[in-house]
Order: C-alpha cells, then structure tokens, then sequence
C-alpha cells in the first residue's frame, strides 16, 4: 500500500514575484484561450443544447457508427458509445446550435425511421430537446446565478476576514478557480451544458473551503507564517486531494456509463480541484505573506 | 457517569444516532413517509414490492416524459368594461378579430378589481387586437381617466387565472388518460414569462406532445342551408359550457355506435332561456327537428372523410362534433330526439348522445369534454423536452448507486492512505455515510422525487462532508495527543468556526440556483445546501465527539 504523503514546499527560498509568476501566467493563458474561442466562435466556450438549442438522443440500435452520422438531416455533433457492464449498442448522440425547432423535434422521428432496431427494445431510449429560444432564457438564467453567486461568495469572504489583501486574494483564487475549467472546457472540446454549470458553482464552495482554512490559520492564530501555513497546507491538501480523487472516479464512470450530467460534474470539479492547488498554495500564500509581512503595517 | 452527564457530554453523537434512526426508519418502514396517501394506487400496480426503499424517483430515474413550454396569448388590463358587458365585449372582439369563441376572454380579477382581456391567438398581431378593442369602444382606465387603448397597452402574456386554469386542464388530461403520478406546474424565467411545465410518468414524449397540442375545444355545429339565398352554413350550437354532465365513453351494441352522453344546461336565470331551451329552439328554428330529419349524407363512414363538396340542391342539415378545427363526426338528427324536441318536450330532460365513429374517438372525446379546452395553447415552437425509456431510466439507477458507492470507496481509501489510522478513518467515512443516510431520508419524508441531479448533489456533499471531517481531525490532533477535555473542546470550537465559513459560502453559491429556474439544477442545489446544513448542524460535530472519545484518554 502506498503512503500519501503532504509535500513541503519551502517557500523561503523563492520570491513574491517568482511564486506569483506560476498561477498568474497560468490564468492568463486560460484568459487568452476564452478570449480566442470568443473572438472565433462567439462564445467563450463551446455552447451544449442546454444553451444553444438542439437535442441529445440516446439510442439502443444496431446499425453502424457511420450509419449513424448519416441518419439525420443535420449532422450530428458527436456520437458516443455506451460502455457500461451489460449494455450493448447504446449511443448517446448530441446535436448542438440547431436554431430551427422543427428540424428539432423531428430529430427523434429520423432516429426512429433510419436506425435498425435492436432486439424488442425501442430505438430512442432517452430524448432531451430545447428549443433556440429556451436554450437563450436558460443561458442568461445561468449567467445570472454564477454572478449572483460570486458576489455572494466574494461579500461572504469580506464579511469573514474585514481585511482587504486576505479577502481579496479568497476572491481571486476563486475568479481563477473557475475560469481554469472553463479554459479546459474550450481547449478539450466540453460543451457547457446544466451539469458544469452546477460543477462551476460548486467549485466555488470547494474552493474557498481551502481559502478559509489557509487564511484562519496564518491570521488568527499565533504562531510562525511558514509554520502556520506548513499545518494548514497539510489540511487543506488532504481535503482537495480527496475530493479530486472522488470526483475523478465518477467522472470517468459516469462518462463511461453515458450518465453526461454526473460526467461533466465530476470532470469539471477534478480540473478546477486541481487549479484550486494551484492558485491557493502559490498565489493565496504569496499574497498573505506579502500582507503578514509588508501590508499589515502600513 | 450517570444518565443525565453521560447525555450531556455526548449529546452530539446521541442526536446523530436519533437522527439516523429517524432516517432510517422514513427509509425502509412501509408507509411511513407524510401524507402517503397512494399506497393503496401503489399495491394494485405492485410497484411496491419492486421498490425496497421509501424513495420516490423523478423522471429521469423513472422514466416517462416532461415538456416546458409558454402559454400562446396576449393581454389588455385595466379595462372600463360595464360588469353586464362582458359578453357584449367578448363577442365583439372574437368577431372583429375572426377567432372562435375559446380564443378571447374577459376576465374580472376581483383582487385588483379591474377587468382583462385576452386573446390567444398565434396569428394576430398586437396592433389588430388592440383595434379590434378600440372598434368595439373599449377603453383604459388611467389615473387621469379613460383613454383609447393602443399597441402598446398590449402585453404579451396571459393572465394568472388563464395559467391556472390550463395547469388544472392539463392534470385532469392526465388524470383521464390514466396515469398516475403525472404534474403540470409553472415556471417563472427570468424574463417574468410563465412557463407550463407538464411531467408524466410512464407516457413518450409524442403521446404527451399530443395530449398538449389539442386545445380540446369541443363544439356542435349546426350545418343545415338557412343562409343567404339557401346556400349552406354553420352555426354553433353547443359548446362545453352549455354542458352540465358528461358521461364516460361507451358502446351501444343495438346500434354498434360509440358515444359519449351529455347533458345540456336546463337552469337559466330569471326571465332567460336555459342553454338546453336555446338548443331546441335552434334546431326547430333551422329545420332540423322537421324537414331536415335524417337529411345528413355528407359523412363516409366507411373512409372517415367528409364532403362538403355537394351542390347546392342537395339539402343538408348535420349536426357537426368539432374538436378543435376539425370535424370529428357529421349526423342528422334521429326520428325521436327530433320529435321531442319538436313539440318541445326534450329541454325538460335535455339529454343526448354524441356520436363518434371510433372507440378512440369516444375516449378522446370524452377527455376533452371532461377537461374542458385548454384555455390557451401552449408556444411548442419555444419549448424544451425531455423524455426517456423506463429501461435506460433503470439503467441509470443501478449506474448511480455503482458511481456513489465508488465514489465513497475512493474517499474511505484515500482518507486511509493519509490517516493510517482506524481510530480516525473509521468514524469519518461513518460520519460521511450518516451524512447521505440522513439527507435520504429527508428525501423519502417528504417524498421529494429523485433524479439524476439529486444524485450529483449526494456526491457532492459526501465531497464537502469529508472535506469538514478532515478539518476537525487534523485540527483536533494538532499538536501532539488531545489529553483533556478543555483542550479538545477548544480546538473543536477552532475547526468549527471554519467549517461554518464554509459552509455558510457553498449555501450562499449554491442558493441562486435553489431559485432560479433552471431545469435539473434545482434538485442538485436544494440537495447540496440540505446536506451542508445536516453536515454542520448534525454529524461533523457528532463526529467531534466520537473523536474526543477515541483519542482523550478516559
């Protein structure tokens, strides 16, 4: 049995600057990427049916993958195999952007007439449509309740601590936190769609737990910056880690099975898990200590 | 220790275990959970052997169909509208406008006392409505006065009332195509729109998609030649409200039809004719009970086509059963009813048959009587649905249970890795386990339909629930062995305090979706702040105590 163990990051020996550098540059990569993705596609990252109108079918049939492609009058997005323990020839296949509502509801209609069946059971096993207008309706719902929820977060981590620097470095490790997945989510090809919406806004929960944990350590308690910072680290990355590995499990699991809402949840919280290291072990540390050492005085 | 100390310095873990037990019991003790009130509809299908488990399962869990979508309709309020002239104005405005008469309504809305009116219609336009107002002399009512009604006093929404009413028609359609557990509802969007929001178990979505398009708006027609010069015209007779009871579809084997019966309205007011007098009137009037008995050719039964097609020679007079724009049934009136309602004996006892040619057309035709028409259509073309197999729908609870049961596996295996140490491993996954047990039987208490989002929800508290454990263990640990109870409880109250920070940031992030209407999130936010606030106020300050007992050294 392997052993987890906590890293010990010596922090004296690199500078502000330095530990800044990493996270920062990493954030500003992930910015230019949703900017790129913006300025090509209109959208920061690539829009599901939830939020762009269109339908996702599941399909129980024997006919081929290329049968498949060609068995609807739009072309599909992307088709993918089921591939759960006694489930065979189960697809779920995902149309995005459809504008017109008529081509939409008649997605079904086409999967049922060109698809061959398998066995007695029916062809569409599962259809979810929305059209371009709800699709619009729930795209500024979903905008409205990540905003309405980072202000909540960031008014609750000012509340919390009363202190400019500690607060502020609670809100953009957070800002980061998400904008690293979203980032991911356009590079990998991810659409946006209700379950990494709620994956992002969890995040938001996960992210300022560790937040919490490093700013009550190295400010209200006595004690040493780097020996405060060393305990809460070992916490805080016991925590994450956990978390990561959970979700790393049903995100690969769920993805398998074809369950697209658990999939997302646990693929985005596993790469946002992963930023939230990042951004409070390099970027939150270096702005406390700044503030420990130079700012709590002026 | 005695009793009353022992209960004081464990009563954390004391709550836990109640609570536990409480969950337990709403989970797996029959007929527990609140207002069970269909465990009898339950035993005839016997869909309670097959569920071990209090748990009701939503939709996607169970299988069956849903659909979202905005009522067709605009309105006019704050009318001047005379109480006695709100049927002058509504005919007047359906007539202007072309529409039949379930297309325009007057409502009065005594709360706010002021008058609105309808029309739900895709095809006409604002500025024709409010046209076909001004023709018929109907004005605003402002704070300076009255004033001629415009373009823009139109809004495009239908009233409260109209909404109620269609969610009411909408249940009762379910409730006659005989599924149970199925719900209509309303969802406000940000925008302030109203949509209905239709789930039925156990229908596809085409079967639902049908039972709300039709608006069911069922009418006889009089087609007989009194118009102009002789030429043949419709008149309508009968509508639904003229109706005062409504049978069941039914057979009659003496003359192999299938029908519905109907009553028609005999009570009026004061100096009035009743519906069932205006009825027999009507057909004296137009000759249907004399010249025009038995005279009805133009149906082919046989095809189920009809021909209005004929020459003008060829007198006809059918009673027409129209649902919606479409003639259902074409019949003459028979020899008796024609008598009686001739020497005007039938209005004393105004009841009779509506004949359609198929066993479907009865059943169909009898749901739409008994529901009564949809009081708006609803905008399909901005709609959302989602529907799934009763299979895949099993499917999905079996992967659900495998990917929580991982999932717990993975945290238990990880925390082991980094504790190596039962004493503290062992109690938190415990702890994180209670944790979903209790949040499960909350949900079987209140019988909350589970779905797939509930499910992320569940692993996410267990996510957020170790997350806490791990605080309070590292922070209770800290330093060295915990060896009195002041020093234990002074560092508890150190980890709590970070633990209700953060709790109280996820309940605030994930509130707006607890609101917002946004489809399946709703159930994953409501679970997820439900198992924050059980984690903090119940199990991760029992798991406080369990450790205090493992490490002080009593």
């Amino acid at each position: 049995m392997g052993t987890f163990d906590v890293p010990d990051i010596e922090y004296t020996r690199y500078s502000s600057r330095q530990l800044l550098a990493v996270p920062l540059a990493v954030l500003a990569v992930a910015l230019l990427v949703l900017g790129g993705t913006f300025v090509m596609t209109g959208a920061p990252v690539p829009l599901g049916m939830d939020f762009a109108g269109g339908a996702q079918l599941t399909v129980q049939t024997t006919s081929a993958d290329a049968e498949i492609q060609d068995a609807f009058t739009v072309e599909p997005d992307s088709i993918q195999a089921v591939q759960a323990p006694d489930v065979d020839n189960q697809y779920t296949i995902q149309f995005a952007g459809v504008e017109d509502d008529d081509v939409i509801s008649d997605l079904a209609t086409q999967a049922e007439a060109n698809l061959a069946q398998d066995g007695d059971a029916s062809i569409v096993q599962s259809e979810s449509t929305a059209s371009a207008s709800f699709a619009e309706q729930a795209q500024q719902t979903a905008l409205l309740g990540i905003a309405a929820a980072f202000v909540g977060m960031s008014v609750i981590a000012f509340l919390l601590f009363r202190t400019f620097v500690p607060s502020i470095a609670i809100v953009a490790s957070a800002f980061s936190d998400m904008v690293i997945p979203l980032a991911f989510m356009s590079v990998a090809d991810i659409p946006l769609s209700l379950g990494t919406v709620a994956a992002l806004l969890m995040l938001i929960g996960y992210s300022v737990d560790s937040d919490i944990l490093l700013n009550n350590h190295v400010l209200r308690r006595q004690g040493d910056f780097y020996e405060s910072t060393h305990r809460a680290m070992r916490t805080g990355i016991t925590m994450t880690v956990t978390s990561m590995m959970a979700m790393l499990v049903m995100g690969i699991t769920a993805s398998l099975f074809g369950v697209e809402l658990l999939a997302s949840v646990g693929i985005i919280l596993f790469v946002g898990l992963a930023a939230d290291l990042m951004n409070t072990y390099l970027m939150n540390v270096t702005l406390l200590r700044w503030y420990k050492f130079h700012g709590v005085r002026s | 220790m005695g009793p009353i100390a022992f209960v004081k310095e464990y009563w954390r873990f004391l709550l836990l275990v109640v609570f536990v037990t409480a969950a337990l019991s709403a989970l797996f003790v029959p007929g527990f959970a609140m207002g069970d009130d269909d465990v009898v509809l339950d035993e005839e299908n016997q869909t309670v052997d097959e569920n071990p488990t209090n748990l009701e399962y939503g939709l996607g869990l169970e299988g069956g169909a849903r659909i979202s979508a905005p009522p067709v309709g605009m309105t006019v309020s704050d009318l001047a509208i005379e109480h006695d002239e709100q049927n002058d104005v509504q005919s007047a405005v359906q007539q202007d406008l072309g529409l039949e008469p379930v297309d325009v309504t007057v409502r009065f809305h005594e709360e706010g006392n002021y008058f609105t009116i309808e029309v739900f219609d895709e095809d006409t336009t604002e500025s024709e409505f409010a046209g076909a107002l001004q023709a018929a002399d109907v004005e605003v009512v402002e704070a300076g006065g009255e004033r001629e009604v415009t373009g823009d006093d139109v809004e495009n929404r239908v009233t409260q009332d109209t909404r109620d009413q269609m969610i009411e028609t909408i249940e009762l359609r379910i409730n006659e195509a005989g599924l149970s557990g199925g719900t209509a509802y309303e969802e406000a969007t940000l925008g302030g729109e109203h949509y209905i929001v239709t789930e039925v178990p156990g229908m596809t979505s085409d079967e639902l998609h049908e039972l709300l398009t039709d608006r069911g708006d069922v009418r006889v027609v009089a087609y007989h030649p009194g118009g102009e010069n002789g030429t043949h015209t419709n008149d309508t007779v009968l509508t639904r409200n003229d109706m005062s009871q409504i049978g069941s579809a039914s057979y009659d084997d003496r003359y192999g039809q299938h029908y519905v019966s109907v009553t028609v309205d005999d009570t009026s007011a004061e100096g009035e004719r009743s519906p069932a007098e205006e009825y027999e009137a009507a057909m004296n009037e137009y000759g249907f009970t004399s010249q025009g008995v038995g005279q009805c050719t133009i149906q082919d039964r046989q095809a189920d086509e009809f021909d209005f097609d004929h020459p003008e020679g060829d007198q006809q007079w059918c009673l027409l059963t129209m649902v919606d724009d479409d003639v259902v049934d074409a019949h003459p009136m028979g020899d008796d009813l024609a008598a009686s309602m001739y020497n005007e004996e039938w209005s004393a006892n105004p009841t009779f048959r509506m004949i359609v040619p198929t066993q479907q057309d009865a059943h169909s035709l009898a749901v739409n009587l008994h529901s009564g028409a949809l009081s708006a259509p609803l905008d399909f073309d901005r709609d959302q649905q989602y529907s799934i197999s009763p299979a895949l729908a099993d499917q999905f609870k079996e992967y659900s249970l495998l990917i929580g049961v991982l999932s717990i596996l993975t945290v238990s295996g990880v925390v082991f890795l980094r504790y190596r140490d039962k004493r503290v491993a062992l109690p938190m996954i415990a702890t994180a386990m209670a944790e979903v047990v209790i949040l499960l039987g909350f949900a079987a208490a209140i019988r909350m339909p589970l779905d797939l989002s509930h499910v992320a929800g569940f692993i996410a508290v267990v996510g957020t629930g170790v997350d806490d454990l791990v605080i309070i263990a590292d922070e209770v640990m800290d330093e060295g062995d915990v060896n009195s109870q002041r020093v234990f409880e002074s560092r508890f109250r150190k980890a709590f305090w970070i633990i209700g920070a953060a709790a109280a940031t996820t309940i605030i992030a994930m509130s707006p979706l607890a609101v917002l209407s946004l489809g399946d999130l709703r159930g994953f936010a409501i679970i997820t702040i439900l198992g924050v606030l059980i984690g903090v106020l119940i199990t991760r300050p029992a798991y406080g105590d369990i450790l205090q007992r493992l490490l002080t050294d009593k």
